[in-house]
């Protein structure tokens, strides 16, 4: 298929066997002596007073080493973008939702822990609470921060071109209104943290985080700690998908707890904390306008977001630009013009999510465009193709398509699904629906303004030049970078992939900003490539010289060198390694020179041989207020065609089949690629059908665990059916970009198109259950 | 979470299980699956101090054939053992059917009949499925026993007229006469690992393959606080030859039985809404098994 030997492959995962046998360590596995446990005091109350906070009788239970409050942790605020930091570790003066932070115990165990807890005495006095977006924007509405009045934490007004205008000069202009839920991500592995606080003032932390370098930043400013003296180590992580992409209260309780008691402090999250902490999906709720010519030409679109916030930014004020970044493509509009508004509740923060900011507004423009093309009588597939972006294309909001293979996704899905023969041609309750979408491979710019290298990453020979060491504070989390990281070193570097070893998740490794925004394969990948680059020209010259042959002579593949596409003459190198080697089992044999030879040569000359790599993205995007959100070097699309069947009688909904293509530039792992194209898959079912945290007239959430709160099962998977569409992507390493996220946009929007086809009705709430389908259906055929 | 504290039993024998569920009185609860219940306990909404396992008791997990007359099925049953035994399937088949619905495999192959039904959830999957077989559970305690129809057990959610001091041992169910035919239907928002919004367990006897139907027994779980029998409807069936209109007919008489709630899995009018399809549907499948009634091979 192609010239590679390693790329592009189906290669089996690094951490494969380590997961499948259980030999793989997560943070709660860990255990160190004098180890204590912590727990962290939440409120109980949606919002409130905070009047007076007794902890002595904790402080003086058997087994109690520390009670830490706002008192001994201060009052240096955070959050994700220092445009918003908005929270303290501990509340002190309000709690303004329920779980928000009030304390933090270390014990002995945690039953100690537990019931420490149940004795800090905390007087509140209630305040009015506000749990509806629409209410907390209301005059009157009881106000949540000081600062933001009315409740409004962020609000975001583009325009590209004259919007109005274009939309009077359209033949046709249709609306639509969508609202989604909030969700949780339901990753399998809860929020864990062990910190070890050292006699030489080093806090290590091992947390179960996607963004170390984050975590690492924020700990050292909310504790005071040198930035160089905290480390931060990720080991395993049971899944991430967006809301394990900030620094943590239960990270920071853990540092200052054991900084506070000189011993080690663990503490994981029960689930029911992890829908509390929540920094998961928001609830969007989307206006659109979009205006149209007769031969279904794209003009204008309007539209306008509302985010259901919760009590803190977290990394909400990108999310509400990135509802309207990215909608600039992937077909060429004209004009558009976006109004965004993310509004605090008393409820738990919103935050970044698979899809971030893009998937509910995406749903609702890909319906719009199916209403628009039944309209116009024209066929959907035909809609977007005849707006659709290509290669080198840029969006009306400067979004740049270096590689943009969405043509070829839709015509892959086209004929993979066999649309043309299903599309109008379905009984009644069956139904076939298709949506496009795309996404960042890595946001242009880091969460906070640096000139910083989004990514470094360095690579270690062995001494004996049989190991490629691959050293990077980049996340493997689940999604496969580790693979992915030895598979470009080992392509770069000639030598085969069992000869690599990736050392991944440590802040003392490299700088990486982390998995989010779907940037690793990308920028990591870029710096993992130029350092093997390196080693690959360290080794190279060091032979040259040696065996007085010209570099540009010396190639590497597979784990062995070549001279002039040949074996060249080596001997010498060969009988040396041998004798250096008297006794092992392993000599160097073949008739070409090999890697090991060839890197111990190197080694014995210059020392150990280090390569290092660095990517940063260029300057990237336009010049108004916001432009930088949205930015990346390079942008994945996906196209998805669902089949379904509505049982009309309840309501009920089968998802029958679902045809996918994505283009991820070149498909560095191809098992891996479909892995993510059908994860993406599988999440955007579940938020389509069936998933909603769940609140009482209290603020407290009803739904708290994964039996109440319900993602997909493997019985509610239909068959699937995966291409890879491989562009080449000019800004990527070998041409690969991004897969984990753009795969996500177009699911709900084509689940929810194939249900308007099967049954007529159009779903603009979701979840789509069984019940809201059944009674619109109902609703029609009364109404008729 | 974590469990609160308790002394944990694991007698060898039944009498032992009983001598010590009498000394604790209430202070005592029965774990077999512990599905339910150790949920509970990590809830915080059961405390108790002791439990008293089932595990060891010999002969309480094992389903027995009586004679050709029914069926004898231990309390600590598994839902996945009865969804994949044949005689339960072919004979006793709401029963299988609603025990192959009920969560998803890890839970199957630990949670029991004895705690699906002692449990008296509204929703619970077994009972609606032992109620229109009629069976009849047997309730021991240390000096002496009873034995009480399932239909009378149930008193609300959660309660039943089990006694502190009593145990469900074994739940006897009489075989269904010759062209009955069974069914089970349960509504939830995914395929699996569900708890019902609606279910519908049906026994359907004729009086031969074509004849008229001679008995109905229809029961519904979460449309009221306990399951409940839809007599209304099975009296209406009584006596008539089946028909995909009569069926309906019978679904919305069926509706007449229940006071369901809105809740966050749904609501009061969708779930009365879907009764009537739900009971229609599940009497056409069991019309349809039992048209296919075979006497089984010797």
């Amino acid at each position: 298929m192609s010239d590679y030997q390693v790329l592009n492959t189906r290669a089996p995962r690094v951490d494969g066997p380590a997961k499948a046998t259980g030999q793989a360590k997560y943070t709660d596995d860990f255990k160190i002596p004098g180890m204590l446990y912590a727990s962290i005091l939440q409120s109980p109350v949606a919002h409130a007073r905070i009047l007076h906070i007794d902890a002595s009788k904790a402080r003086k239970l058997t087994g109690v080493k520390a009670v830490v409050t706002a008192r001994e942790a201060g009052l240096i605020k955070y959050g994700v973008s220092p445009a918003r930091y908005d929270e303290t570790l501990f509340a002190h003066d309000k709690v303004r939702y329920v779980g928000d932070e009030i304390a933090a115990v270390a014990a002995s165990d945690q039953d100690i822990a537990q019931e420490a807890l149940s004795l800090i005495k905390v007087d509140y006095e209630e305040l009015p609470a506000v749990f509806d977006m629409f209410e907390a924007m209301k005059e009157g509405a009881p106000q949540i921060h000081d600062e933001f009045p009315g409740n409004m934490n962020a609000e975001v007004h583009q325009e590209f071109g004259d919007t109005e205008a274009a939309l009077r000069s359209c033949d046709l202009v249709v609306d639509h209104t969508f609202i989604n839920k909030r969700q949780d991500a339901a990753f399998i592995e809860p929020h864990s943290c062990l910190a070890v606080f050292d006699h030489s003032g080093r806090l290590t932390l091992y947390t179960s985080t996607q963004v170390p370098h984050y975590v690492m930043r924020t700990v050292a400013m909310t504790l005071q700690i040198p930035v160089g003296n905290v480390r931060v180590i990720k080991p395993y992580v049971g899944g991430g998908f967006g809301p394990k992409c900030e620094a943590t209260p239960l990270e920071m309780s853990c540092g200052l707890l054991s900084k506070v008691t000189g011993q080690p402090v663990k503490m994981t999250y029960s689930r029911e904390q992890v829908f509390l902490h929540s920094r998961a999906r928001h609830q969007f709720y989307a206006e659109m306008s979009l205006g149209v010519m007769k031969d279904g030409t794209m003009v204008a679109l309007k539209n306008k977001a509302v985010l259901d916030g919760g009590a803190y930014t977290s990394f909400g004020i990108a999310t509400v630009y990135y509802s309207g970044s990215l909608l600039g493509g992937p077909y060429k509009l004209k004009t558009m013009k976006y109004d965004g508004y993310r509004v605090y509740t008393n409820k738990p923060a919103c935050g970044a999510q698979r899809g971030h900011g893009g998937v509910a507004h995406r749903a609702c423009f890909e319906q719009l465009i199916d209403m628009t093309a039944e309209k116009l009588g024209i066929d959907p597939i035909d809609m977007r193709l005849k707006n659709i972006m290509t290669t080198g294309d840029i969006t009306v909001n400067e979004l740049d398509m270096s590689s943009l293979g969405m043509k070829e996704c839709i015509e892959a899905i086209r004929s993979g699904s066999d649309w043309n023969n299903k599309k109008g041609k379905l009984p009644k309750g069956k139904g076939i629906g298709m949506a496009c979408g795309f996404f960042v491979s890595g946001a242009g710019y880091p969460i906070y303004r640096s000139d910083t290298y989004h990514s470094t990453v360095v690579i270690k020979l062995s001494e004996d030049g049989g190991v490629a060491n691959v050293m990077t504070g980049s996340a493997e989390i689940g999604q496969g970078s580790d693979t992915t990281m030895a598979m470009i070193a080992a392509e770069t570097l000639g030598i085969k992939l069992k000869d690599v070893q990736v050392h991944s998740g440590d802040t003392d490794y490299s700088v990486d900003l982390g998995a989010y925004s779907s940037r690793q394969t990308l920028m990591t990948g870029h710096a993992t490539k130029e350092a093997a680059e390196q080693v690959k020209s360290q080794i190279a010259s060091h032979l040259s010289e040696e065996l007085n042959v010209p570099v540009s002579s010396i190639t590497f593949a597979d784990g062995i060198v070549k001279f002039d596409g040949g074996p060249g003459n080596f001997e010498k190198l060969r009988s040396s390694y041998i004798k250096e080697h008297r006794g092992w089992m392993d000599p160097p044999t073949g008739e070409y020179l090999t890697f090991r030879e060839a890197a111990r040569m190197a080694y014995l000359k210059a020392g150990t041989i280090v390569g290092t790599g660095k990517y940063k993205p260029p300057r990237l995007g336009g010049s108004y207020k916001g432009a930088a959100v949205g930015t990346s070097p390079a942008y994945g699309c996906s196209a998805q065609i669902v089949e379904v069947t509505v049982d009309l009688e309840t309501g009920q909904i089968t998802i029958d089949r679902m045809t996918d293509a994505h283009d991820c530039g070149l498909a560095i792992n191809r098992t891996s690629v479909e892995g993510q194209m059908q994860g993406s898959l599988s999440m955007g079912l579940g938020e389509c059908l069936f998933e909603e945290v769940k609140f009482d007239s209290r603020g407290r959430v009803l739904n708290p665990s994964l039996g109440e709160y319900k993602i997909p099962t493997a019985l509610d998977m239909p068959k699937v059916k995966s291409i890879i569409v491989e562009s080449s992507e000019p800004n990527g390493p070998y041409g690969a970009k991004e897969v984990g996220e753009g795969a996500i946009m177009p699911t709900i929007p084509a689940i929810l198109n194939a249900i308007y086809d099967a049954t007529g009705v159009r779903v603009n709430e979701l979840p789509a259950t069984s019940e809201r389908l059944f009674m619109a259906l109902k609703d029609k055929s009364e109404a008729v | 979470m974590l469990l609160p504290k308790f002394d944990y039993h694991e007698p060898a024998t039944l009498e032992d299980a009983l001598r010590l569920l009498s000394e604790m009185g209430g202070n005592a609860r029965i774990v077999a699956g512990g599905t339910d219940l150790l949920v509970r306990m990590k809830l915080k909404v059961e405390k108790p101090s002791h439990l008293i396992s089932l595990r060891k008791i010999p002969r309480i997990n094992v389903i027995i054939q009586r004679e050709n007359h029914g069926v004898s099925i231990g309390a600590a049953v598994t839902a996945g053992e009865l969804s994949t035994n044949e005689l339960i399937m072919e004979r006793f088949t709401p029963i299988g059917l609603a025990a192959a619905r009920l969560g998803a495999p890890g839970i199957r192959n630990r949670a029991t009949i004895g705690g699906n039904l002692v449990n008296a959830r509204p929703a619970a999957d077994l009972s609606p499925a032992c109620m229109v077989l009629n069976a009849s559970l047997k309730l021991k305690r240390s000096k002496n026993e009873r034995e009480v129809p399932v239909n009378d057990f149930f008193r609300g959610p959660g309660e039943t007229l089990i006694e502190p001091n009593e145990m469900l041992v074994s739940i006897f169910v009489e075989t269904p006469p010759p062209w009955s035919g069974g069914a089970y239907i349960k509504l939830g928002s995914r395929k699996t690992l569900e708890i019902s919004m609606v279910n519908v367990a049906v026994l359907l006897t004729l009086q031969s393959q074509n004849g008229p139907i001679v008995d109905a027994k229809i029961a519904l779980g979460a449309v009221a606080p306990t399951p409940v029998r839809a007599f209304a409807a099975e009296e209406f069936l009584i006596g008539r030859q089946p028909s995909a209109k009569l069926f309906s007919e019978a679904g919305a008489i069926g509706v007449g039985m229940c006071e369901p709630i809105t809740d966050h899995r749904g609501t009061m009018e969708y779930r009365c809404l879907m009764i009537e399809t739900l009971t229609s549907r599940a009497l056409n499948q069991a019309y349809q098994d039992a048209m296919t009634w075979k006497p089984l091979p010797v």
